[in-house]
């Protein structure tokens, strides 16, 4: 690789019958950094982070991991390259425990008897030794994502995407779920690419992010060049401008 | 040729009653997303009480829906109410269970009522045939062809022109945006499964006219109304004729130009086929 | 806890092992453990696909009848001792899952839909065989050789109980072996949501052919045993009312518990045989009746399967007596 992109997503359309959920959009992400793509409801985000993971095949363009055109692989080999992610409504193994949920992550790169090693790690790095044994199912909310970034960090990604992570925390769940989130970064080395809609969490975290509206992209930047264009502004943070 | 003409107009005629018997299932399975499995065994409970009715109180056959439709309607909301309502909230290997429980129930009771041996009424007011061009069409059958059609006609306008069948297609459709307007959903789910249940008594004493029952004939109307709702999809009632037409010249076809015992044979391939191919139905709108 | 668990398998192993000597005299008692076996084993194997994985199988009959025509056939043809029969009995079944799997798990065939075709698939089976009347035919085909142990053709049942135990505790552990094993905990995630399994480096699909495969294996080799009990083979051994009921078995036992369907097996039929035996003669379908009642009411009041309850009341039971004992 000549240049440092983890990840190049290369003018993606993605339609559902008539309706264009994600038009023509292209974008990087560098080796290493955090970013963040953001819109308002129905921009197109969820699918495109689906397209990306393999769930969904786009109509048009190429989504390139590591070099490699990965458009029409499916998830579980792209998970293998390095890639995972987690759901924006969560997705727990509802009759597993937390700890058996997080195994099946660590299945993807280890064999049985390593993996308790991965487990524990992951379980101490997350903070969930109280909850190992609980059954996901009985599991609250903020518990629950971090089950799942859990179960998705097992898996030992070089790129991880995070489906609005922080909906639906209360701040002091928001300021944990960063702090962990910025050591995955530094520690581990994992590049992240979040959605979301908590505006104080890609604030505070990204050092670069996309703004998606009707399934285009209509601005890159850091976040203090975003949270000033005007286009921005109109599209999504309209109200919040006004106010 | 001729042959052939006169099987396809014995499948189609058929065909209309599979269509009928399917919008029962496929009420129930689009508005709650639950397969009946005992949706056959209810046709053939309605054959029975059709076969009972005629024997003993000497009602012709093609009349025992008027009395089985209610019947059969009650007896819907009351399997609504004691056992799917019940299971709603749980994961959907629980309801197939439940209805499993049902099927073997019903085919249980209908065993235990009428024994296993075939049963059939000896004639109906609308037996007889005539002859158009060449082929023979048994009037029974042609009146049961038309009976079910109108049925549809009436079942497909109940649910776009009346409030409680707006509820249930609103139901169907988006059940969070359904309670946003007022539509009460339990109430809703029970009509369903109610007027489900209910189209299976018209089927049933329509096919008593011309044709046997057994208490294992349940298993092969839900294979057939299965194959019926695969082919169609959700949604589309002139679908669901169609599909019903498809399937009935099929098994005519396999019936007269292979071997009378291949009939379901091929229902079921036809079945296995669409399930893999189109999963969504060729018809549908989901 | 541990060495409590150790101790009453133990004794379970025991007890299923001098059963039939309770039983030597009685030929129905035996017939009835026997059957109660066979269940156990074909819930078990169920468990694979159906509990772990959470595909709604309802083709077990044609499995078991693919290994009982296989066996039969070989036996009758080539005079080939259904010892061997057996399992090439259940690599015709597995050949068949294969051909069956790959385009079913290929296409997303899921939840009801999978099990609305494993359903037809058990009728498909059973017409076509009675068609085929080279090798089946709307006859019983007597199987030869009846009392000789070299083709597994006993005149008595105990030794096909001791055929079933050895059946059960095979499928016991492969059952229990998958669980602890990266399969099982693959099954288990994706059973319960395979997109997100998916994106964890789960292969759905491999992972759900491997789980058929598995169940296919047993119940076929199953069949051929079962071929040798009743002395012939019938397109009817494709039945889809045993194949609904080793689900129900399944899931009225408890899905996902290694030994639930045992459980389920066990106390479900011997119950249905006891009814059956007990209210014969002019109400032959009573027993029906009743039977399909407690099953409704067992999936309704404890969906979680029988076995939680069981477990839950020993769990009980054994916290009052520790506490009892640290009183003292």
């Amino acid at each position: 690789m000549q240049n440092n992109f983890i990840l190049q997503v290369e003018n993606i359309t993605k339609k559902f019958g008539n309706l264009v959920a994600v038009n023509n959009v292209s974008l990087n992400v560098v080796q290493g950094e955090i970013v963040g793509l953001i819109g308002p409801n129905g921009a197109g985000k969820t699918t495109l982070f689906n397209v990306i993971s393999g769930l969904f095949p786009p109509e048009r363009g190429r989504v390139i991991f590591k070099g490699k055109d990965v458009t029409r692989v499916v998830p579980h080999v792209i998970c293998k390259m390095g890639m995972s992610r987690t759901f924006q409504v969560t997705r727990a193994f509802a009759s597993m425990s937390v700890e058996d949920a997080i195994r099946v992550g660590a299945y993807n790169r280890h064999t049985n008897k390593e993996t308790l090693e991965i487990v524990n790690e992951v379980i101490q790095f997350c903070d969930l030794g109280k909850l190992r044994r609980r059954k996901c199912a009985d599991l609250g909310l903020a518990a629950l994502r971090r089950v799942e970034l859990a179960r998705a960090l097992a898996t030992e990604p070089d790129l991880l995407l995070l489906d609005e992570a922080g909906a639906g925390l209360n701040p002091s769940e928001l300021g944990n779920l960063m702090d962990i989130l910025k050591e995955v970064n530094r520690e581990k080395g994992i590049t992240l690419f979040v959605v979301e809609h908590v505006m104080q969490m890609v604030m505070g975290l990204c050092q670069r992010i996309f703004v998606l509206d009707a399934g285009e992209l209509i601005a890159t930047g850091a976040p203090e060049e975003i949270s000033q264009n005007p286009r921005v502004i109109e599209a999504y943070l309209g109200k919040r401008a006004i106010r | 040729m001729d042959a052939v003409i006169q099987l396809l107009v014995n499948g189609a005629l058929m065909g209309c009653i599979y269509a009928l018997i399917t919008l029962g299932l496929s009420l129930i399975f689009g508005v709650m997303n639950i397969v009946n499995f005992a949706h056959g065994d209810l046709v053939m409970i309605s054959m029975y009480m059709a076969f009972w009715m005629g024997s003993y109180m000497g009602l012709d056959a093609s009349l025992t829906p008027l009395i089985t439709f209610p019947m059969l309607f009650l007896l819907g909301i009351g399997i609504y109410y004691a056992l799917i309502d019940r299971t709603l909230r749980q994961k959907y290997v629980t309801q197939i269970a439940v209805t499993v429980g049902l099927m073997t129930f019903l085919r249980a009771v209908a065993q235990l009522a009428w024994k296993a041996q075939p049963r059939s009424l000896p004639y109906s007011l609308i037996s007889g045939n005539f002859q158009i061009g060449s082929a023979t069409i048994m009037t029974s059958r042609l009146i049961s062809a038309l009976v079910s059609v109108l049925v549809i006609v009436l079942v497909a306008l109940f649910l776009s022109r009346t409030w409680p069948g707006r509820a249930i297609r609103a139901v169907s459709d988006d059940l969070d945006a359904s309670s946003l307007v007022g539509v009460n959903q339990k109430a809703t789910y029970a009509l369903a499964f109610g007027l489900g249940s209910a189209l299976t008594a018209i089927a049933g004493g329509m096919l008593m006219t011309f044709q046997q029952v057994d208490p294992t004939m349940g298993l092969r109307f839900g294979l057939l109304s299965w194959c019926v709702l695969a082919l169609t999809g959700l949604g589309s009632i002139s679908g669901l004729l169609i599909s019903g037409i498809i399937v009935g010249c099929a098994e005519a076809l396999a019936m007269g130009f292979w071997d009378p015992r291949a009939r379901l044979l091929v229902v079921y391939l036809i079945f296995i086929l669409v399930l893999w191919l189109r999963p969504r139905g060729v018809f549908g709108r989901k | 806890m541990k060495n409590l668990r150790i101790v009453s398998l133990l004794f379970l192993i025991l007890l299923v092992l001098i059963l039939p000597f309770f039983f030597r005299s009685n030929q129905y008692g035996m017939i009835l453990l026997t059957t109660i076996l066979l269940y156990g084993v074909l819930a078990t194997a169920w468990n694979i696909i159906g509990g772990m994985a959470g595909q709604l199988d309802l083709a077990a009959g044609a499995y078991l009848g693919l290994g009982a025509f296989t066996t039969g056939t070989l036996l009758l043809r080539f005079n080939l001792t259904p010892w061997i029969g057996i399992f090439v009995g259940g690599l015709v079944a597995v050949l068949f899952a294969i051909l069956v799997g790959l385009p079913l798990f290929r296409f997303k065939v899921k939840e009801v839909w999978y099990a609305l075709s494993s359903s037809a698939l058990v009728e498909v089976l059973r017409i076509a065989f009675i068609m085929w009347e080279k090798i089946g035919g709307p006859v019983e085909r007597y199987l030869p050789n009846y009392g000789s142990a070299l083709y597994m053709r006993f005149s008595s049942y105990i030794p096909y109980y001791y055929i079933m135990v050895i059946l059960l505790f095979a499928s016991l552990f492969v059952n229990y072996w998958i669980s602890r094993s990266k399969l099982g905990y693959y099954l288990i995630a994706l059973g319960d949501d395979e997109d997100a399994a998916e994106v964890l480096g789960v292969n759905v699909r491999s992972s759900k052919l491997k789980a058929l495969v598995i169940y296919a294996f047993i119940v076929g080799l199953t069949g051929g045993v079962y071929a040798c009990i009743y002395g012939f083979i019938h397109p009817n051994f494709f039945s889809s009312p045993l194949s609904t009921e080793v689900a129900i078995l399944g899931i009225v036992g408890g899905m996902g518990i290694t030994y639930g369907p045992l459980v389920g097996a066990v106390l479900l039929v011997s119950m249905r045989e006891l009814l059956r035996a007990n209210l014969g003669g002019q109400l032959e379908s009573l027993y029906l009746v009743i039977y399909s009642v407690v099953l409704i009411l067992i999936v309704l009041f404890r969906p979680r399967g029988i076995t939680t309850l069981l477990q839950d009341t020993f769990n009980k039971l054994f916290s009052r007596w520790v506490r009892n004992n640290h009183a003292e």
